[in-house]
């Protein structure tokens, strides 16, 4: 298996954070990254003994070169400079010698070489040692490059360092700047790196693109294949295409009427008697929540792809109403499938749907739910994929779409950071939102991720208990599963068929969440809990009251959480609690339950 | 599975037949092997019910239903498998979607097919870039893992899934779920003679394929048929025996 090398490591929380690696680096020559001798030897110390210690150099003396061997102490050698081939063979520990490949001539230049290992890396800028460019895999191709003296850099990151692998098979790759946030190492990314470099079992025996640690894939049918990989070029180019940003956000300010305030909840503060209380108001979307976010943005990757039919599964109507909206504002055919139940549910978003124009169909297979609205959505997918594009509405399903969900509902977490620190001048301690598949949750989240004080929670729901027969607490109960093209977390029996979720809220009514947030839990960068029906109807009568903003059902779920968290938390610090959508939909819940009330 | 290459070389027609395990419970099973072996079957996919079988049009997820209703599970019919004492004088191919296996265990998995005597798996949501994940496991117990190319498989990653092909390929003749069609598309019979030209082990159609009519149109084009959905319903309905002539029609050595 190809060894991992995280380089340029000049603090210890972050040689602490490649553990996992088979080798960490220190730079002697000049450069940002520079550490002298004694730092690199402090910082060893925290580095497992077995790991490869690696110095590099650009053109050092003998001297130096073993003063550091020795001192470190360094278990390999690297030379960046135009070091000469009797100073590679002096050299006692084994030698890497460095390479800045352009041309297939300076492949054959590396050929040559004496030293133990040949690394390759793009030319640099500045100084050299490594420019963080990417490096043309491609011309290694044909080379005849023994693969195991090879080591790969330039330009890696836990994205590429897959493929990168898949095209040279090197013996060992190489990162610095692919694992730094602004100049930066980053533990997260470091993390990241080599979880997506070396695996696990699941990991190993699959090509990375697409996941997150172990989670994601493309697991479809062969039919969608083709489907899918177009939808992931096609993304993948529109994503660094200023344009279609500037479409998207066009279209987020005119229409959806972002940006939607940060709204500071003084009552609710008062009431809790814990943390500032902040509102992320999702609310304040056209069509009533953060759905149309992502609804937008794929209806305008589907136009640019020229299909102009789309199909959608919807659980609360939300999504369902988001997308036949777009779909009525760029004039596209629009199917949506919803289950039986989720129809009696909510009335009011069906009749909304047949409004724009949408044809709704009614799934009447299993629970009736959102798990089997994905896969009738699928199976018309499968049927119809020519010019159809599946408009998903959660950060679900098969490579690209938790990716490309994510990044259209990161502007939710985009914003919430500018925001809070135009308010307080800092980021907030805590960050709540409610889990379905986890796309307004990631949304959120995914601007902080690299934030790490900053404390993320998504809650998703426990139904009528997280203990009783009916919840939709799948990161609670949850194992690893496949559902819906991804492997993440379901809920399942042990014969692995995938259960019956419950809740009280059509929108998290799912057995299922999507991979990212998996990955996140495994990692412990998020932290689940799950909310009951009771509590979060409880909540919907405090929030209303308080603040004047009836919730969705699915948003009163991270209500719910926060009063409990705010219980915990002291008066300086500061809560942010995503309020998905607002409450218009759920009123006939609202008031058959709380019917009392009125 | 060599017998599938010898039967292309005789230059007969393959008849592969899908039931669904334990569809009126895991004691028919045996019985309707039993039946379509004697009625001149090539191979039979035995097919695990799966809670969310996305690929699947209303007959087999009907089924599928009909059998998680009676509690079947991967290990109660891999375990009925192995119990058989009767001679199974055809392949059996274990035909289920990943989720069941992943949580069985792979390795588990394939060391128990082959305990159960079966000689092939297919894994409709498990495409090729994926396939390492079960490919390894599978054939250290030497059991084939079928690959499927459909209608929208790109040519480039037609000849790398046809490359690795082991046991038969699976041409899947529809853009669509598994289920009984009257017509299939003329542009099936140019993509199967594409299919068929770039393959080195047997081509079969499937999906869709029910009426003698569907065999006549594709027979000089393909090594074989698969059929799912009409033999599900069939053996729902107590109806197989109205089958036999398709499959007459296909195995017949008269019209080579
Ligand atoms: C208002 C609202 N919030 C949250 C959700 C849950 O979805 P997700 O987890 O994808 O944000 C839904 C889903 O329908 C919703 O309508």
């Amino acid at each position: 298996m190809t060894k991992v090398k995280i380089c340029g490591l000049m603090e210890e929380a972050h040689v602490k954070a490649a553990d996992q690696a088979d080798a960490i680096g220190f730079v002697f020559a000049p450069s940002k990254r520079q550490v002298s001798i004694e730092r690199a030897s402090e910082l060893a110390k925290y580095a497992p003994v077995d790991i490869e210690k690696i110095g590099v150099f650009v053109n050092a003396s003998l001297e130096e070169i073993e003063k550091a061997v020795e001192k470190v102490p360094l278990t390999m050698v690297q030379l960046h400079g135009d070091e000469p081939d009797s100073l590679v063979e002096a050299i006692d520990v084994p030698v890497i010698q460095a390479f800045s490949i352009r041309s297939k001539e300076d492949v054959s230049r590396l050929k040559k070489s004496v030293a133990d290992y040949v690394l390759v890396d793009a030319p640099g800028t500045a100084h050299r040692g490594g420019s963080g460019n990417v490096f043309d895999w491609t011309l290694l191709e044909g080379s005849g490059i023994d693969p195991s003296r090879l080591i790969v850099a330039g330009g890696l990151t836990a994205e590429n360092v897959r493929s990168a692998i898949g095209q040279t098979k090197p013996f060992m790759v190489d990162v610095s700047s692919g694992v730094e946030t602004d100049g930066k190492k980053d533990s997260v990314k470091i993390q990241k790196f080599i979880q997506q470099a070396k695996g696990d079992l699941m990991e190993q025996a699959i090509e990375k693109v697409g996941f997150f640690g172990k989670y994601g894939g493309q697991f479809v049918p062969e039919t969608l294949m083709k489907a899918v990989k177009e939808l992931e070029d096609a993304y993948t180019e529109a994503k660094q295409d200023p344009e279609f940003s500037k479409e998207y956000h066009h279209y987020l300010k005119e229409y959806v009427g972002r940006e939607q305030p940060l709204t500071f909840a003084k009552r609710l503060t008062e009431a809790w008697g814990g943390p500032k209380i902040y509102l992320k108001r999702e609310d304040l979307n056209h069509t009533g929540a953060h759905k149309i976010n992502n609804a937008i943005g794929q209806a305008l990757l589907a136009m640019r792809m020229g299909k102009r039919k789309i199909v959608a599964e919807t659980g609360a109507g939300q999504h369902g109403v988001a997308t036949a909206t777009v779909c009525a504002l760029f004039d596209l055919e629009c199917v949506i499938f919803m289950g039986e139940e989720d129809i009696k549910r909510q009335q009011l978003n069906v009749f909304r749907m047949k409004l724009l124009g949408a044809r709704v169909e009614s799934v009447t297979k299993g629970s009736s739910t959102l798990k089997d609205a994905v896969n009738e959505a699928l199976r018309y997918w499968v049927t119809n994929v020519e010019d159809t594009h599946y408009l998903i509405g959660s950060a679900l399903g098969p490579h690209p779409f938790p990716t490309m969900v994510r990044d259209f509902q990161s502007v939710i977490g985009e914003e919430t950071k500018r925001q809070i620190l135009e308010h307080e001048g800092r980021l907030p301690d805590v960050v709540l939102a409610c889990i379905g598949g986890g796309s307004n949750a990631i949304g959120m989240f995914y601007p902080f991720l690299q934030d790490e004080a900053v404390k993320l929670i998504g809650v998703e729901a426990a139904g009528e208990g997280a203990d009783s027969e009916r919840h939709a607490a799948t990161m609670t109960k949850g194992t690893e599963g496949v559902l819906h093209g991804a492997f993440m977390k379901l809920l399942q029996d042990d014969a692995g068929q995938v259960q019956e979720a419950h809740s009280i809220s059509a929108g998290l009514d799912y057995p299922g969440v999507g991979p990212e947030h998996a990955y996140l839990a495994d990692i412990g960068r998020v932290e689940y809990k799950a909310i009951t029906d009771e509590e979060a109807l409880k909540a919907v009568i405090t929030f209303s009251r308080l603040e004047g903003i009836i919730p969705a059902l699915e948003s009163a779920h991270a209500i719910a959480e926060a009063e409990k968290q705010a219980k915990e938390m002291a008066s300086d610090e500061l809560l942010v609690i995503c309020v998905s959508g607002r409450g218009d939909k759920d009123m006939a819940t609202y008031a058959d339950r709380l019917g009392e009330l009125a | 599975m060599n017998r599938l290459a010898d039967l292309k070389k005789s230059g007969r027609k393959a008849f592969v037949a899908y039931i669904m395990a334990g569809d009126g419970g895991l004691e028919r099973l045996s019985e309707q092997v039993k039946f379509l072996q004697d009625a001149g079957v090539t191979a039979i996919e035995i097919g695990i019910p799966f809670s969310d079988p996305v690929a699947d049009g209303a007959i087999i997820e009907a089924a599928g239903n009909r059998a998680l209703k009676e509690g079947i599970t991967l290990q109660k019919v891999l375990d009925e498998l192995a119990s058989w004492t009767f001679e199974v004088k055809v392949p059996l191919i274990i035909m289920t979607y990943l989720n069941p296996v992943v949580k069985f265990g792979i390795e588990r998995f394939a060391k128990e097919c082959k305990r159960a005597g079966v000689s092939g798996t297919i894994i409709p949501d498990l495409p090729y870039e994926h396939r390492d994940l079960v490919q390894g496991a599978v054939r250290q117990e030497g059991i084939a893992l079928i690959q499927l190319v459909t209608l929208t498989t790109t040519e480039q990653r037609m000849e790398a899934i046809l490359q690795e092909a082991e046991g038969f390929v699976y041409a899947v003749t529809v853009t669509g779920i598994t289920g009984a069609r009257d017509h299939l598309a003329e542009e099936v019979r140019d993509f199967m003679k594409r299919v068929r030209s770039k393959s080195s082990v047997p081509v079969y159609a499937g999906f869709g394929i029910s009426k003698v009519q569907h065999v006549d149109m594709l027979r000089d084009d393909v090594d074989g048929f698969i059929v799912g959905s009409a033999i599900v319903q069939a053996f729902h309905d107590n109806k197989i025996e109205e089958l036999t002539p398709l499959i007459d029609a296909v195995t017949a050595p008269s019209s080579v």
